[in-house]
């Protein structure tokens, strides 16, 4: 009985493995769509009823950590559904949105992927991100955090269904996020 | 004897704004030398708005604001009233709260210990005894009390000046007016999460332009599309377009604007000027140009009743000045909070009522995301337009040229009404010019009464 449970046990972990590489995939193909600014095919990544939500977070002490991030119905960066989204996208598209013409160079690194829980149809993941941007000639933007996302199975893809970023920075310092994450 | 670190001849500081030609010199965007005594003689002097009662509620509550280069803790006390305090331990000068907000039972510097209460009384000192020999004085050694605090319908204001008028008699008809513009939507407060972001544009050209309506159908025409801003409750009537002969994009092709409400169209507007340089200006509120989302507020009586027949027809924006926006598409304030020269934090506090059903409060907070902040559709183009002003503001041949505030100019007559005073027409730069005009006389140190008298707007403009 003990091969039995040990190749379950390898099972387990080659599924987990593939589940892992699924992921990855998804996200890196994400990025590359962000990164050379093919945003109607990245809302295409996410399901009708998404939520994009980017909290504000705030410099509080220690024994108030709870009251850290900005919750949904409070103020947020972003506060998005998928159409909102869609009408970010469309302003874009204008040739009159002058924030992103000349357009801001990015690079999205995703790291530190974790399928936190596996549900079979429904994932929830979290990564880590670098988003790194030029505009124009000197200006230099980092923004470093870890989104929490919750993914939907589509055949051997997924969807978006839930997105939260969350920012190590407070006040922020830059002048825009004309940008996603 | 006055603490003056710099200063500017009266004569220099007048040829530096032009009423009469509408010009603005460059310098007061780049001088690191005009921006000290910006800070001493406007930051140093002026009622300058904390924060709002709702967000610190309970005994204890507290947020960290900003007066000038002062860090203010603006605390919640036990019998409700609110005190305002430098946060910086009367010992050796570190914050004694490094938090933005929170509930705090004391304050403790964490250089040697001294420890405050919320009151800012000094209440324990380490070695007390030991250390000092019992000698130090702890009722002389509390946290420094701001100058003066007052609140206007919960709008929790500062000074640093002792001698300023009270609130109310600073804010005047047109100050009260703008905030009233908030105040009288409801039982308001606050939204948890202030946006705070910083730009690299010297602090005026960010408050100057919230009186710029020439600009929104320009800067925002990626905004105002269907499906990125919300429709307003109103429909969109078609106005009579403007003159855009010759303006073209850089690809040569005519710039086109669809010539509705505040786009391409031309539309009535009203615009007040305010002693101390407190004023209002954009759309009438019977113009195309007029886009609150949520108007019916004007019509409680409550409401009627305390604007009065001209401030019911008001629908701009209101600067408090030097530095309070409060706008009224949704009701939010932004604080632009000068850093140095060339960085502005901006800060956004968005209001809702009390007593709003979940579903509409939920499209203010969600709407108010979207349009203003660092992603908001309209201020992430703004940025643009202010950083590369000030940039351009620093070369030695782009700093001789003047900016140009002329739209109008000569034509403004002035009407008194109702403490107000008001002007109508189409667009103009009549606020932004009185804007400037007004920062020129509080450069120049004057007593308050000549303050007030020299910012009292004449018959016209």
């Amino acid at each position: 009985m003990a091969d039995d449970s040990e190749s379950t046990r390898s099972d387990d972990r080659i599924a987990a493995m593939l589940r892992h590489y699924e992921v990855e995939r998804f996200y890196y193909a994400e990025a590359a769509l962000l990164d050379s600014h093919r945003y109607e095919e990245w809302l295409a990544l996410f399901s009708d009823d998404a939520h994009y939500f980017m909290p504000i977070r705030r410099t509080r002490t220690q024994r108030e950590m709870d009251k850290e991030f900005t919750k949904p119905g409070e103020m947020a960066f972003f506060d998005d559904t998928k159409i909102l989204l869609a009408g970010r996208i469309a302003k874009l598209k204008t040739g009159r949105s002058w924030a992103e013409d000349p357009p801001s160079r990015t690079r999205h690194l995703i790291t530190n992927i974790r399928v936190v829980k596996d549900e079979g149809g429904r994932l929830e993941v979290e990564s880590n991100f670098h988003v790194y941007r030029t505009r124009l000639n000197s200006e230099e933007t980092s923004w470093i955090g870890s989104r929490r996302d919750v993914l939907r199975c589509v055949g051997r893809s997924f969807l978006i269904a839930d997105r939260r970023i969350f920012l190590e920075q407070t006040v922020l310092l830059s002048r825009n996020l004309s940008n996603f994450f | 004897m006055k603490e003056e670190s710099t200063a500017i001849a009266t004569e220099e500081i007048d040829g530096l704004v032009s009423l009469e030609r509408g010009e603005v010199d460059r310098r007061i965007y780049s001088d690191p030398t005009i921006f000290e005594l910006e800070m001493e003689r406007i930051f140093g002097r002026a009622w300058l708005l904390l924060c709002h009662e709702s967000q610190i509620p309970e005994p204890g509550d507290f947020f960290q604001s900003v007066m000038g280069r002062d860090n203010v803790l603006v605390v919640r006390q036990k019998d409700g009233s609110i005190k305002a305090m430098l946060n910086t331990c009367a010992h050796r000068g570190n914050a004694v709260c490094r938090a933005e907000e929170g509930n705090a039972k004391s304050f403790l510097c964490t250089y040697h210990g001294w420890s405050y209460g919320i009151d800012g009384r000094l209440n324990g000192v380490p070695g007390l005894n030991i250390f000092y020999n019992g000698e130090l004085d702890k009722s002389r050694h509390g946290l420094a009390s701001v100058a003066q605090v007052a609140n206007y319908k919960g709008f929790v204001f500062g000074t640093h000046d002792s001698s300023a008028p009270p609130l109310e008699e600073f804010l005047g008809p047109t100050g009260r007016l703008g905030l009233d513009t908030i105040a009288l939507r409801g039982d308001m407060e606050v939204v948890p999460g202030i946006q705070k972001f910083v730009i690299e544009c010297n602090w005026k050209i960010a408050v100057d332009n919230l009186f710029d309506w020439y600009h929104p159908q320009i800067t925002h025409a990626s905004a105002f599309q269907p499906n990125v801003l919300p429709s307003t409750s109103r429909p969109q009537v078609r106005a009579e377009r403007i003159d855009l002969s010759g303006v073209n994009m850089q690809s040569g092709a005519a710039l086109d604007l669809p010539g509705n409400g505040i786009i391409g169209s031309k539309f009535e507007t009203v615009v007040v000027l305010g002693e101390y340089g407190h004023a209002i200006g954009g759309p009438t509120t019977t113009s195309t140009g007029y886009f609150e989302f949520a108007p019916d507020w004007r019509d409680s009586p409550r409401a009627k009743a305390a604007l009065g027949p001209v401030g019911s027809i008001v629908a701009g924006h209101p600067n408090i000045f030097p530095n309070a926006w409060a706008t009224g598409a949704l009701p939010q304030i932004s604080l632009r909070i000068p850093r140095d020269p060339s960085h502005t934090e901006i800060w956004w506090f968005t209001f809702v009522d009390r007593n709003m059903p979940r579903e509409m409060r939920d499209f203010m907070v969600s709407t108010a995301c979207r349009i203003f902040g660092p992603a908001g559709v309209l201020e992430q183009d703004d940025g643009e337009n202010w950083a590369q002003a000030t940039a351009q503001a620093r070369g030695l041949a782009s700093r001789r040229m003047k900016h140009l505030l002329k739209m109008g100019l000569g034509r403004g007559t002035i009407i008194k009404e109702g403490g107000l005073s008001r002007i109508e027409g189409l667009t103009s730069e009549y606020g932004q010019l009185w804007t400037y005009y007004s920062w020129a006389q509080w450069m120049k140190g004057l007593s308050w009464d000549e303050l007030k008298t020299a910012t009292t707007p004449g018959d016209t403009i």
